[in-house]
């Protein structure tokens, strides 16, 4: 009997967190704000039926916020990260046929077994993570990850049980005529106009179609999805991942950033986060790129979108080495009078540590052990005290990232930080 | 007739305690497998010249950065190959996350504030191990939710009524009636508590 994926998603998954310890939350208007307290991230139920929108910045429905007494949340990505480990760690209690696909979402695999149904499992998965970590969640199944994503959405809307099964081909031809096609999963905004104009408005239009035509108009992706969408698994479970091929790391400044001083130390800071990205992964970078924005929307300052590709003669994970090229990087890009909103490194083109590669006559190759050495070094005491090392390059100050407003506490990463029960 | 051609001159020579130590050297015999701990004395000799008397206090030590929760039960390992009659009995050291979370994923800290629990052991400031995936039966301390705070309370049933009572005779219990929404947030299986 061929296996029943199921997609197992957090409800509002960072203002679940933040509810955890909060128990005066529950059922109170919550939203979670991004990186900057700029845009909001996440809502509760009573903020969505406020009708507040995903990424709407939070300046422009203050007063909305203020007349409902909605509680706003910086991101605390520390308990998020913790709580999300928690609750996939239960889900791999279940099966190790597990594809954690971001911070809140999981596919499984599952079978029926003799003495319980899918569905039965499914009720005790949920069941058991809501009780074990105090995350909320919604299951979809269906026959492929396409159906197992679309009904997950459905679960997430019915609220009944939290669960919707889209195996059964008579409930599914229902639903995929009520799904428009930008719902569905691996067909984007632009595909879905472009389908639109065609006339296949629905899932089940698109369900009809011949995959290969689908293939010659668009993309193999496009094609793969109306295969799943009829019960035709194409997409497998990617139970180990593979390594990235890329790693940025940016972010943006609340006001923008004028002094050149400012902007190099935040790059530096950002290099040495990349930089930890990929020794955890071991692999080497060759290419540097850097990319500097103007805040989209500034009225009145004029826009400079820029970026800029280095290439290494040596591949490298030292940190010291990639803040080194992308100071040299930003002193060509960045000009003078603007203020910049943006900023970031992508660290591309690796390597692993055991490819042989040329040796470059005017390197210096001496330096690559000790440099090993030193950069697990500081990494292993970064991760013991987050944030204790950094280069001088960065700053004693972070002047560059303003301090969140409404940052909960590390109730579980750290211990001065725990939350206070009364004994009352 | 005598002269003075050649041999030593008075006053000639290396004076006695010029050397970097500041005072008289001698030479002396290391085994090979010291040479680097001696080379590392007469370093830290060199520079600290004020350390005369006292350099034998001073070797450096690599800092010791145990695992924090480790105490080892005891340690039967002897470099030089002597067999040592404890091979055959070592046991994994002692790990407290072991002896107090069965279930790290359901396990959370929290800090006690207030007297209310000084009965069960509860002392204001101290951690409580609360183990979410264990059913709250009568008899056991639990945390949930009063007035929307969580709560510290003994869960006890007195014929059919169930009660959050508290461990000190200065605090009230509170009973749970129908209407009242009992939502358990975890069972406290240990507290720690620093002496």
């Amino acid at each position: 009997m061929p296996p029943c994926f199921a997609l197992v998603d957090c409800n509002n998954f960072y203002v679940s967190c933040e509810r955890l310890f909060r128990p005066d939350l529950h059922g109170k208007a919550v939203a979670v704000l991004s990186n900057n307290d700029g845009c909001i991230i996440a809502r509760s139920e009573e903020v969505k039926a406020l009708g507040i929108q995903m990424a709407t910045p939070v300046h422009q429905v203050m007063p909305l916020i203020k007349q409902h007494r909605v509680t706003l949340f910086s991101s605390n990505y520390s308990l998020y990260g913790d709580l999300s480990n928690r609750v996939m760690s239960t889900l791999a209690g279940f099966t190790p046929h597990l594809e954690i696909y971001s911070i809140d979402e999981s596919f499984l695999t599952l079978q029926t077994l003799p003495t319980q149904s899918i569905e039965e499992q499914t009720q005790t998965i949920r069941r058991t993570v809501q009780r074990h970590t105090g995350i909320p969640v919604s299951i979809g199944l269906g026959p492929t990850k396409t159906l197992a994503k679309l009904a997950n959405k459905i679960a997430k809307q019915e609220k009944t049980t939290g669960i919707f099964n889209l195996s059964c081909p008579i409930d599914r031809a229902c639903y995929l005529k009520l799904t428009a096609v930008k719902d569905i999963w691996g067909i984007g905004s632009k595909t879905a106009k472009k389908l639109q104009v065609l006339n296949i408005i629905t899932a089940w239009d698109l369900a009809q179609q011949d995959p290969e035509w689908i293939r010659s108009l668009f993309t193999v992706t496009a094609a793969r999805t109306v295969r799943e969408l009829n019960g035709f698994t194409c997409l497998t479970l990617d139970e180990v991942p593979g390594t990235k091929q890329q790693i940025i790391c940016s972010r943006s400044f609340k006001g923008g950033l004028r002094d050149h001083r400012l902007l190099a130390q935040a790059l530096s800071h950002f290099c040495l986060r990349a930089g930890e990205k990929l020794r955890i992964q071991n692999s080497l970078t060759s290419r540097i790129t850097l990319f500097i924005n103007t805040h989209p929307f500034a009225k009145n300052t004029p826009a400079d979108n820029r970026s800029a590709s280095l290439k290494l003669p040596q591949t490298t994970q030292d940190s010291r080495v990639i803040i080194a090229q992308a100071k040299k990087l930003l002193t060509q890009l960045v000009q003078p009078g603007y203020r910049y909103h943006q900023c970031g490194i992508i660290l591309s083109h690796f390597d692993h540590p055991t490819t042989p590669r040329q040796a470059d006559l005017f390197t210096d190759n001496a330096h690559h052990p000790h440099a090993r050495k030193l950069m697990t070094t500081i990494d292993t005491i970064n991760q013991r005290f987050p944030n204790c090392l950094t280069f001088a390059a960065s700053g004693l100050q972070t002047a560059w990232q303003a301090p969140p407003q409404w940052l909960s506490p590390h109730y579980t990463t750290q211990w001065q930080e725990l939350a206070h029960v009364k004994c009352i | 007739m005598q002269n003075n051609h050649g041999g030593p001159r008075s006053g000639a020579g290396r004076k006695k305690g010029s050397s970097v130590y500041g005072e008289s050297t001698r030479a002396i015999r290391v085994p090979e497998s010291l040479i680097p701990t001696v080379r590392q004395l007469l370093d830290h000799r060199k520079q600290h010249p004020s350390l005369k008397k006292t350099i034998t206090d001073s070797f450096l030590h690599p800092a010791q950065n145990p695992n924090a929760l480790a105490c080892p039960l005891f340690t039967g390992k002897v470099a030089a190959g002597f067999p040592s009659p404890a091979d055959d009995h070592i046991e994994k050291t002692l790990d407290l996350n072991e002896l107090l979370i069965s279930k790290p994923t359901a396990t959370f800290f929290v800090r006690a504030e207030g007297e209310s629990m000084l009965g069960a052991g509860i002392h204001p400031n101290d951690i409580l191990v609360v183990d979410r995936s264990l059913e709250a039966a009568p008899g056991k301390i639990v945390i949930c939710a009063v007035n929307g705070e969580l709560t510290v309370k003994r869960l006890i049933q007195r014929h059919e009524q169930l009660i959050l009572a508290s461990e000190n005779s200065d605090y009230p219990d509170i009973l749970i009636r129908e209407d009242f929404n009992l939502v358990i947030w975890g069972v406290v299986t240990n507290v720690i508590h620093a002496l």
